[in-house]
């Protein structure tokens, strides 16, 4: 990236090369979506979205998913509604809403942090959750990334 | 009010003390403000004006006229969600609502048995999935209005207690999920029939509202950017009107049945909500209700801007009392969805109320309206 600025705008300069660095790297994050190792049931962007939709209970191994989101707050989140679910995290909020209040569904289990995250589905073989791809570590198995 | 706040204060004790059942607490509420802008002619007393009327939900009566009300739509309702072991659990639901003084009451209470990963049983009080958006009508944070149309969502019983069997299936990338149900709702006390005999000069001491025999099924078909929802139920009609000197009011029961086709489609940045409804009466004249809406709401960021057009229409098809001289009114609405909080959102809506019902004879009860509502709806 090139900064180049002169004189009294580098002020202004500085601004705008900061907020384009932050920009270029909230557009170049990306969400791992991440089982427990031993998981080797097949996994496509579908399958992921109806499963964490509550639509799909069960992986292909027959065995029910237990599902982990990080904080709303996290950028993770809102990136894999966006990339996965095709929706906002108000879309997704307000759909959650009507699961819970009718009895027809549970929303992913919230984690505190990533590394929660990790530590749960590498101790539990039906867990599955997502986390910023470069937070992914050895512990459990990425089964896309987006 | 002393006793449900006694019955809300054990509940929150009995579900605070340490047990081997875990507990789950969530909810949902909306806070609403608005009225209505203008006068009309009585349609039921001809030569006099009156405030324009909103009724913005009719099972309860709640309505705006010219003074700024907060209690014909405010709501909180509290869940708790009791997992009884892996399989089965027990959810309770406590709504109050504006038009009641806010007392509490149980609208919700029903056991879930989770018998497959496909087969979901459920049984107790919850409320009869008959509109597209019956089931959450009053969970305001998951739809773009202020309300679900209310010329269409005006039955007098929205509630059952029943059995539920849903069960689960994926059809090549689609989702489906086949409910079905049965159920009965013996409504004593109903206060929007109480409402109309008193609208039409009646003094009824009250008005018990019967039905039984809700039987039917649902079936959801969801894939990639739709949810659509065909239901069928019918069920057995009765009521009692008891006058003040005790004396019921004949009444001649009937059943009905009712058809719906309902859902909602993404296109690109647009979703377009739809529900289309077929009610049938099978008595002496043939009874119908014909209704539809449909609604474009424009998703940009935090911000929904939307429009709504939903028509009810009221006919008698048997040829000796047939006419379509009878209620008739549509909606035009208009609002705006910000969601400022992850957890809530600000709504302004506009309605224009036209009714075209049969006025000599006394069906154009409502009378035009235009009205303004404020609100926020949450959860936590």
């Amino acid at each position: 990236m090139l900064c180049l600025f002169k004189n009294k705008k580098w002020a202004i300069g500085l601004v705008f090369c900061v907020v384009s660095l932050l920009t270029i790297n909230q557009a170049a994050a990306e969400v791992s979506i991440v089982v427990h190792p031993s998981n080797s049931s097949s996994f496509d962007k579908s399958t992921i979205k109806r499963i964490f939709l509550g639509k799909s209970k069960s992986f292909s191994n027959g065995r029910t998913a237990i599902l982990l989101s990080v904080s709303p707050k996290d950028p993770a989140t809102e990136e894999f509604n966006k990339k996965v679910i095709g929706k906002s995290s108000n879309q997704v909020n307000a759909y959650w809403s009507k699961m819970i209040f009718t009895g027809k569904g549970t929303p992913p289990q919230e984690m505190i942090s990533t590394s929660e995250i990790i530590s749960a589905i590498s101790a539990n073989p039906d867990a599955i959750g997502y986390m910023d791809a470069s937070a992914v570590t050895d512990a459990v198995k990425v089964i896309a990334t987006f | 009010m002393k006793t449900y706040i006694l019955i809300v204060i054990t509940l929150i004790l009995t579900f605070s003390l340490p047990a081997t059942a875990d507990i789950k607490f969530s909810g949902y509420g909306s806070i609403i403000a608005g009225k209505t802008l203008g006068t009309v002619d009585d349609p039921l007393n001809p030569g006099q004006t009156r405030d324009e009327t909103l009724t913005a939900d009719f099972y309860d009566v709640g309505q705006y006229t010219n003074d700024i009300t907060f209690n014909a739509e405010s709501i909180f309702a509290l869940q708790a969600v009791m997992d009884l072991n892996n399989d089965f659990k027990v959810t309770a639901q406590l709504v109050a609502k504006g038009v009641d003084d806010f007392e509490p009451e149980f609208d919700w209470y029903y056991l879930t048995y989770q018998a497959t990963n496909n087969l979901t049983l459920m049984a107790g009080r919850r409320n009869i999935p008959m509109y597209y958006f019956s089931e959450y009508s009053e969970v305001g944070y998951a739809y773009p209005w202020m309300r679900p149309p209310s010329n269409l969502y005006w039955w007098q019983v929205t509630q059952f207690n029943g059995v539920q069997a849903m069960y689960n299936f994926d059809w090549g990338d689609y989702s489906n999920t086949f409910t079905f149900f049965y159920g009965n709702e013996y409504s004593d006390d109903n206060v929007e029939m109480l409402y109309y005999d008193k609208l039409y000069g009646g003094n009824a001491q009250t008005v018990n509202e019967y039905w039984t025999d809700i039987a039917g099924v649902n079936w959801n078909i969801s894939g990639d950017n739709f949810d659509v929802r065909f239901v069928y139920f019918q069920n057995d009609r009765d009521r009692e009107t008891i006058q003040q000197d005790g004396s019921i009011d004949d009444y001649t029961p009937f059943s009905q049945t009712f058809l719906g086709f309902g859902g909602s489609v993404d296109i690109q940045q647009l979703t377009v909500l739809f529900d289309w409804n077929f009610v049938e009466y099978d008595d002496a004249r043939g009874t119908e209700f014909p209704t539809y809406l449909v609604s474009l709401v424009y998703n940009f960021g935090d911000y929904q801007p939307y429009i709504s057009y939903s028509k009810a229409d009221h006919e008698r098809t048997k040829t000796a009392s047939a006419t379509e001289d009878l209620e008739e009114h549509y909606i035009m609405g208009y609002g705006l969805r910000y969601n400022f909080l992850p957890n809530a959102s600000l709504k302004i809506q506009y309605d224009h109320f036209v009714d075209q019902g049969h006025k000599e004879s006394g069906w154009a009860y409502h009378g035009d309206s235009d009205t303004i509502s404020i609100g926020v709806d949450f959860i936590f």
